[in-house]
């Protein structure tokens, strides 16, 4: 498969293993590949690469990741000897990553060469992670104690030579593990090296050419012996004083992600013409061989697609065009042509990559094929060399002529509509977004209103002024005009301009309380059915009138923990799953804006979005002077984000392997295509996969995104993204290989729709016990070897996996009961995490904390100053000091927190004159002096670093507000609070579950 | 004479719920190899859902009718089965989580149609059997 890539070499002595030498020309001397079963290696075998080999040819390989990631990390060695190549061994089997050992870590590049090369003389022991802290000593100073010297520990940390810890830990807790490391390994004649094998499951093949080209310094470790021990697993001691749920373990100590989603750049290097991991992560980047070895990785086994992800500046999807001729693509399997077809006989015939059939290339296609096996023309041929691209698709992609882009909006104006001043902050944001509603010339727009009434407007281009036309008749819809309620933009401008001056102002004396939303629902369907588009619902109050019209539910709290419970987050009246069926039929994809203060049943609106690759945005209790803002922005962003019309989207992927469920806001339109009416940069959507035979013979498996749509410019385009990804057969590479980010998305999706079906508390069990059983699995893998009785073990991929699994049972969609979360915030939650990208998730889940005021003090300020505010708390109260100004951002809102004892400086300057005034009332506005601008600069940066959903801050001292120190509280996921459990508990929890098997 | 001519209606009226569910048996099939859309697919499905539970009910009604207890017996099952399923609202198709459900759509089918088969045979014995005795 995959032999005469282009782009790379070939490798005469195997031509079967291609696909993983990731590293261009120079790679005969590094000829890695795949390692097809554990068999014992040649002495001869040479690393994957190493710190030297990466020195020698610094063009191929990106500044290695600074942490484990580092895929040139070595195979598991087999040596007790420490060679060249182990130096960059990144310092990633450091259990909990305190700041004292991690600063050495970033260092380690520099720091390799002092590895001693006394390792042989090592006792041979497996690595036992030294951060694990004595049992006893859960004071600090443990730590200090137990922490090898600083220089020592990059290179070397799972050595400690005479253990510099170990002696000091006081046996008695686990007489069963003795104090000396040593003693762990009757181990197999190699040494288990500490090295991050990340990369095991690539080690190189036995039949090997010996290394050619390797570096002086590499004693190479060929200790062919036995397949070593590739373990890097990182270990917790997990115990409790006999009696009590003291942790006798510091809490600090436990991993926490404060560098927010990191992507796997693994891959990255091994098929550099992978799309990038923005636009597709898998949970692990690794197909499991066989059915029995997936039956053994118990977290969802799938991917988290995110098909339009907006590229950083300067890094453009190319587009390709084909015309005259169509789409080169495959004929069995519709594959389109990416970077691993390989081209035969002299460039008139290709290999499919994923079905392996020779097909024809099309006359319009031919080219040469070079000395290497490479077309000539590679260079000028993008789908050749990326892994993303977009192919411009001919007529027989299109089922009608391209859509133009639609807006049509469905705006409440019953009473409690104008009071909120919803109406007012709508059109003025509809207004100064004309100008960039995507695809001028050919954009139309619409609008309807409704209460108790439903009123249309005609804007026909030759009026000056718009005109109303109210149906009152709810029974029996029907539009009072065919034409002219949808209109050109561009030719009815002022039309347009006129009535969204006019609408706040027309509707300000209503009176109405009723709200004819299902009505109105339909009427809008009937004017956007020719054309499809997007439908952007602004709804205040809940539907009362009319078809659709739903009651108040949720506010019993008897049904919370019965049968019942779980139907409240479901939609109440059938009609609006039709209606979201109907919609997705014609094209129309919804987006719901809910402001009501009081019950708006969001559980049935939502099915709106959710069936057309909407989304739903929630304001509870809208009052345009606080809210106001949020919602321009994410109107704006909502309008002006550029959108693919009418798409589908499919993923392939080879025979064998099938993907079986999808979640996310689409609906199916056959068994494995997504319906996308409107899908834009801010939506991904997760599938998971399964095995369909027994057993894969091939060694890559590759998938490929495919989503066709039509692009505001009226264009039809099919973007497609292509992955390799390899197959493995042991279950620790798959571990290995993990991706906490994509995970932790696929279990969230999957423990809300739980939610939709089961009570709250089965679905947080549920997640629980998906990470109970991978780490038991995990444990098993070793735990037999090592006799780590009482110590939790646990992959370096997946270190944050029991802290996202915490913070998601405690996301405002799941946590609690009854009392805990408004029903309608529960759901427009449950909505977000199933639309968000992986790190709009993480972010959420575990928000940055960050401590501010020690920079607003600061004398002088320097552009670059504002890096170090980007240094994360870990979330828990006892990050707060009473003395701070701390910023707490998830992504979706900031809370602004106050210490009690804050500097009065701070205070006035940066809430001015009322800074003693109550907080909840204050609005935070840019004063006259240079902190409170450095705050605003601060806000500011956080909420351009992801526009998709605006930040508004919240202010809240200490102490003073029960209800809005509870926002904050609530949120430190790392605290015990009510009845969750803390971090510490938790892990306890988990690591109990996990040895009880 | 009654009696053979109960069994023939019977017959029939098997005969007829036979046919209801192995269409929306084949319209699943379809569906899943995507010869038409899920639209298409619910809405025939949908469209004899009912008919097929009031002939349950009816075959039901007319064993008791008969006083073919036995009979009658064998029918409980499925029809209680129908009257949850009519219940909970289960029991049209949910045209937008058609593929989620389709195993499970399938499966209950099948099982019906089994039954149905066995009921029938039961029936054409009995029926052969009167006729025989008179």
């Amino acid at each position: 498969m995959g032999t005469e890539n282009p782009a790379r070499p070939t490798f005469p002595s195997r031509p079967a293993v291609t696909p993983f030498s990731s590293t261009g020309p120079v790679a005969g001397s590094e000829p890695p590949s795949y390692r097809p079963t554990p068999a014992a290696p040649p002495p001869a075998a040479t690393p994957f690469s190493s710190a030297g080999p990466a020195a020698a040819r610094p063009g191929f390989r990106p500044a290695p990741p600074a942490r484990f990631n580092d895929p040139s990390v070595a195979p598991p060695p087999r040596a007790s000897t420490p060679g060249g190549p182990y130096q960059q061994f990144p310092a990633a089997p450091f259990p909990p990553t305190t700041q004292q050992q991690r600063g050495p870590i970033m260092g380690q590049a520099s720091q390799a060469p002092p590895f001693p090369t006394s390792l042989p003389a090592q006792p041979q022991m497996p690595f036992v992670p030294m951060g694990s802290p004595p049992p006893q000593s859960a004071a600090p100073p443990h730590l200090g104690s137990n922490a090898p010297p600083p220089t020592f520990q990059p290179t070397f940390p799972g050595y400690p030579n005479k253990p510099p810890g170990a002696e000091m830990q006081p046996p008695p807790m686990h007489s069963n593990f003795p104090p000396n490391q040593g003693n762990y390994g009757p181990v197999p004649p190699a040494a288990p090296s500490p090295f991050m094998s990340h990369q095991g499951g690539y080690a190189p093949a036995p039949p090997m050419a010996p290394p050619v080209g390797m570096q002086p310094p590499a004693s190479v470790p060929p200790m062919g012996a036995v397949q070593a021990l590739a373990e890097d697993f990182n270990a917790l001691t997990m115990q409790t004083r006999p009696g009590t749920m003291d942790p006798l373990f510091d809490p600090k100590e436990l991993p926490r992600p404060l560098e927010g989603d990191v992507e796997p750049k693994i891959l990255v290097d091994m098929y550099p013409m992978n799309c990038s991991p923005r636009y597709l992560r898998l949970t692990t980047s690794a197909v499991p061989s066989s059915q029995s070895l997936a039956s053994r990785w118990h977290l969802p086994l799938g991917a988290v697609v995110c098909p339009l992800a907006e590229p950083p500046d300067g890094e453009e999807v190319p587009i390709v065009n084909f015309a005259p001729a169509s789409v080169v693509r495959c004929r069995r399997c519709r594959t389109y042509v990416n970077p691993y077809m390989t081209f035969t006989e002299a460039g008139r015939k290709f290999r499919c990559n994923v079905c392996t059939l020779l097909n024809d290339v099309p006359s319009e296609y031919y080219a040469q094929l070079d000395a290497s096996g490479k077309r000539v023309d590679i260079n000028q041929r993008p789908e050749l060399t990326k892994g993303t691209v977009e192919f411009v698709a001919p007529a027989e992609y299109m089922v009608r002529a391209p859509m133009p882009p639609v807006y049509f909006f469905l705006i409440d104006v019953s009473i409690s509509a104008v009071r909120s001043g919803m109406i007012e902050v709508v059109a003025n944001t509809i207004k100064s977004c004309l100008d960039e509603l995507p695809g001028f010339p050919r954009t139309q727009i619409g609008f309807a209103t409704f209460d108790s009434t439903i009123h249309f407007y005609n804007m026909k281009s030759s009026l000056t002024q718009p005109q109303m036309l109210v149906v009152s008749d709810l029974d029996d819809i029907f539009i009072p005009l065919p034409d002219d309620l949808l209109v050109n933009l561009s030719e009815s401008r002022s039309v347009v301009e006129t009535f969204l001056d006019s609408l706040p102002t027309m509707f300000q004396d209503n009176v109405n309380l009723e709200s004819a939303f299902g009505p109105a629902l339909k009427s809008a369907f009937m004017v956007m059915s020719q054309l499809g588009g997007k439908l952007l619902i602004f709804q205040n109050s809940l539907p009362s009138l009319g078809v659709g019209r739903l009651r108040l539910r949720g506010d019993d709290s008897r049904v919370y923990g019965t049968d019942k419970e779980h139907g409240l987050r479901l939609p109440e009246d059938p009609f609006y799953k039709q209606m979201a069926a109907e919609f997705s039929k014609y094209q129309i994809s919804t987006n719901v804006y809910a402001f009501s203060d009081k019950y708006t049943d969001i559980a049935s609106l939502g099915t709106l979005a959710k069936y057309t690759a909407g989304q739903v945005y929630y304001y509870p209790a809208f009052q345009s002077a606080i809210h106001g803002e949020k919602l321009r922005h994410e109107l704006r962003r909502d309008l002006t984000r550029e959108t693919a019309w009418e798409a589908v989207m499919r993923i392939r992927c080879a025979k064998g392997v099938r993907f079986t469920t999808y979640h996310g806001n689409f609906m199916l339109r056959s068994t494995d295509l997504l319906a996308l009416p409107a899908v834009d940069c801010d939506k991904a959507f997760a599938m998971q996969l399964s095995l369909e035979e027994t057993l894969l013979t091939t060694q890559t498996m590759y998938f490929q995104v495919a989503l066709l749509y039509t692009a505001s410019c009226g264009e039809r385009r099919i973007r497609v993204h292509t992955m390799a990804v390899p197959v493995v057969t042991e279950l620790a590479d798959i571990y290995r290989l993990a991706d906490t980010g994509a995970i932790v998305s696929l279990l969230s999706r999957l423990a809300i729709e739980k939610s939709l079906s089961q009570k709250l508390e089965d679905a947080r069990t549920g997640v629980q016990l998906r990470i109970v059983k991978a780490l038991r699995e995990y444990r098993n893998l070793y735990a037999v070897q090592h006799r780590l009785a009482n110590r939790m073990i646990y992959p370096e991929s997946l270190k944050f996996l029991m802290l996202y699994g915490l913070a998601l049972c405690r996301s405002t969609a799941l946590r609690g009961g009854y009392g805990d979360v408004p029903l309608d915030e529960r759901c427009a939650a449950g909505h977000i995490i199933m639309t968000v990208s992986i790190k709009r998730l993480l972010k959420l889940l575990y928000p940055s904390l960050i401590r501010l005021d020690e920079y607003l003090l600061k004398a002088s300020v320097q552009a670059d100053d504002l890096k170090s505010i980007e240094r994360r708390l870990p979330l828990t109260g006892e990050s707060l000091d009473s003395r701070g100004l701390y910023i707490y951002d998830d992504g979706f809102r900031c809370i602004i927190w106050f210490g009690r004892v804050i500097s009065p400086d701070i205070a006035k300057n940066l809430l001015g004159a009322d800074f003693a005034a109550e907080l909840s009332k204050t609005t935070l506005g840019e004063h006259d002096n240079e902190m409170s601008r450095r705050l605003m600069r601060v806000l500011e940066k956080l909420r351009n670093t992801d526009r998709a959903y605006y930040q508004l801050s919240h202010l809240v001292r200490q102490g003073e507000q029960p209800k809005e120190g509870f926002l904050l509280l609530g949120n430190l996921v790392e605290d015990q609070m009510g009845g969750n459990s803390g971090y510490a508990e938790w892990m306890l929890q988990i690591s109990r579950q996990v040895q009880q098997s | 004479m009654a009696d053979l001519f109960a069994w023939l209606i019977s017959f029939f009226l098997l005969i007829v719920l036979l046919v209801l569910v192995t269409f929306q048996l084949m319209c699943l099939a379809d569906l899943e190899f995507d010869y038409i859309n899920p639209y298409d697919s619910s809405t025939r499905i949908n469209r004899v859902v009912m008919p097929e539970f009031i002939t349950q009910a009816v075959l039901f009604c007319f064993y008791l009718a008969s006083r073919h207890w036995i009979m009658a017996l064998f029918c409980i099952p499925c029809l209680l089965f129908n009257i949850r399923l009519y219940r909970r609202r289960m029991h049209l198709i949910d045209v937008t989580e058609i593929f989620n459900m389709l195993s499970w759509e399938k499966k209950h089918r099948l099982i019906k149609l089994f039954y149905l088969v066995f009921t029938l045979f039961l029936s054409v014995f009995w029926m052969i059997y009167t006729s025989l005795d008179q």
